[in-house]
């Protein structure tokens, strides 16, 4: 029970900074400063040139946080911290990683209890979270599977998409965002989700598993996508696994790394065809191969269309040129041919006055001398003819008839010598008037002379 | 002449460029330009339309992997 009486009579009590004042005087005790203590990294972030983080020790299942303390480094301290660790692990002095550092506890009575680092040794962060991933390297590349994932080709092109990723997760919305509604030039991304638990002890089992889904359909798919979103990484230790990278080098598909930010390396770097720092730059990757694809046809497109044109222009110069001499060489071909046939005509006159005319004359006068030949010809034979109709006339029978001779016939024949006619044969003279028949008595031969 | 439909991306992209290392050597023939010319036009529409999709069909494929209704 409290009661006012209590209160008003305590006279020890003290006021919270006096509290916090003793806090502070127990804590600053030989036992708590510069100890070397080892832990994780958690939320490392640098303002105003300090250096402020969150150390963690986790439980065995690396998950159930069993400690944690607020700490920094000054400024003073923190350039050479930071140079120096990276110079000796090759690591930023980042979220997850394991570490020894030399801590100071301190009690503010306004800001509480906090840990001053003062030092760092890089041995143990190497000699524990990068010898392991070495070991796993060293393991991976004796097996010979270390380069397997490295050396795939994208297929061209790259637009099918299976995702291993945790379901409503922000990486994968990132993803999907980036790659559809981002997406000016159109890409044919097709996407599917094999869902996977991304974070903890059980992210690298179940992450095999979707691996192994995906091989088993691989033809389906162009390549993997395994991404996580940001937020804390301080389980990232959970990737450093040896199976997960082993069947991630075992991938029959090109692997794509988003799982964190820029300072988050796991050994799946290493063994994935590509790192990228978030599942945005994933889709980025893919959005850009492809955009490499397009631009390869265009430059296709254009060399066909630039010899095209070239090649069409060429023969349409030619045809203008061919046209042009067409129109013109019809008309001068008309009128070498015109000149070629006035030429004819003119001298086919030439010929006709030259070569005819004479021989026109000549034809003409030999008419005229046939015609005049013939005439006197004609007039010659014409007075032969009368010459000898009159002989005729005198010689003729009818002519000696009329001069008193007569022609004696036997049977119709004239008869000149008497010796063949016998006595009583008939016979018929021809007088100028008239006919005798009688018959022979007897003859007589005329004397010759 | 295969059918640009039969081809793989790779295949047509191939035969592309060859049309296209053709044109540019060969002392350009205006008869198999016109050949050459359509069955590039031909191939490079089949991979344009594999490569890329029309705003309907992006949102319809958009929909099948709504990370909201995978769940």
């Amino acid at each position: 029970m409290i009661g006012s009486n209590e209160i008003t009579s305590r006279h020890d009590r003290i006021t919270l900074l006096q509290l916090q004042q003793r806090v502070q005087s127990l804590v600053a005790v030989p036992e708590t400063q510069n100890v070397w203590v080892t832990a994780e990294l958690s939320d490392v972030a640098e303002r105003g040139g300090h250096c402020y983080l969150e150390l963690i020790q986790k439980d065995h299942d690396g998950i159930t946080a069993l400690a944690k303390a607020r700490a920094m480094i000054w400024a003073n301290n923190w350039r050479y911290i930071s140079a120096d660790f990276q110079n000796q692990t090759g690591q930023r002095f980042a979220t997850g990683l394991k570490v020894m550092v030399r801590v100071s506890a301190s009690y503010h009575p306004l800001y509480g209890m906090s840990l001053v680092i003062s030092a760092v040794d890089p041995r143990y962060t190497m000699g524990d979270l990068l010898q392991r991933r070495r070991e796993i390297l060293a393991r991976l590349k004796a097996m010979g599977v270390l380069e397997m994932n490295r050396s795939l080709d994208f297929p061209s092109p790259t637009l099918r998409i299976a995702v291993v990723s945790a379901p409503g997760a922000a990486g994968f919305g990132d993803f999907v965002n980036q790659l559809y509604r981002s997406n000016d030039l159109r890409i044919r991304f097709t996407v599917r989700l094999f869902e996977s638990v991304m974070q903890g002890e059980k992210a690298p089992r179940s992450i095999i598993d979707s691996l192994g889904r995906i091989a088993i359909q691989a033809d389906q798919w162009d390549c993997v996508v395994i991404i996580r979103g940001g937020g804390s990484t301080s389980d990232l230790s959970a990737f450093e696994d040896f199976c997960l990278a082993e069947a991630v080098a075992n991938c029959p598909l090109p692997v794509i790394v988003g799982i964190g930010h820029e300072r988050d390396v796991t050994v799946l770097d290493y063994v994935a065809r590509e790192r990228v720092k978030t599942p945005t730059a994933a889709a980025e990757l893919l959005t850009a191969m492809a955009a490499g694809h397009l631009e390869h046809l265009r430059d296709i497109a254009n060399g066909v269309l630039r010899i095209t044109a070239d090649c069409i222009g060429g023969a349409e110069r030619q045809l203008a040129l061919a046209g042009s001499m067409l129109s013109l060489a019809p008309e001068s071909a008309v009128s070498r041919a015109q000149q070629r046939l006035t030429g004819a005509l003119l001298s086919l006159g030439g010929i006709s006055s030259r070569v005819l005319t004479p021989q026109h004359m000549r034809i003409n006068s030999l008419l005229h001398g046939m015609h005049s030949a013939v005439g006197m010809l004609l007039q010659r034979r014409t007075s032969r003819l009368a010459s000898m109709a009159e002989l005729l006339a005198a010689l003729s029978p009818e002519a000696t008839l009329r001069r008193g001779y007569s022609i004696t016939r036997v049977a119709g024949r004239c008869v000149t010598d008497a010796s063949s006619l016998a006595p009583g044969t008939e016979i018929e003279t021809l007088l100028k008037n008239g006919t005798i028949i009688s018959s022979i008595s007897s003859t007589s031969q005329t004397e010759k002379s | 002449m295969i059918d640009v439909k039969d081809l793989t991306y790779s295949q047509a992209v191939g035969e592309l460029e060859g049309i296209l290392r053709k044109m540019q050597s060969d002392d350009c023939d205006i008869d198999s330009l016109a050949a050459m010319t359509r069955r590039a036009a031909e191939l490079l529409a089949e991979c344009r339309s594999r490569l890329t999709a029309t705003d309907e069909e992006l949102r319809a494929i958009l929909a099948t992997v709504n990370p909201q209704q995978q769940q």
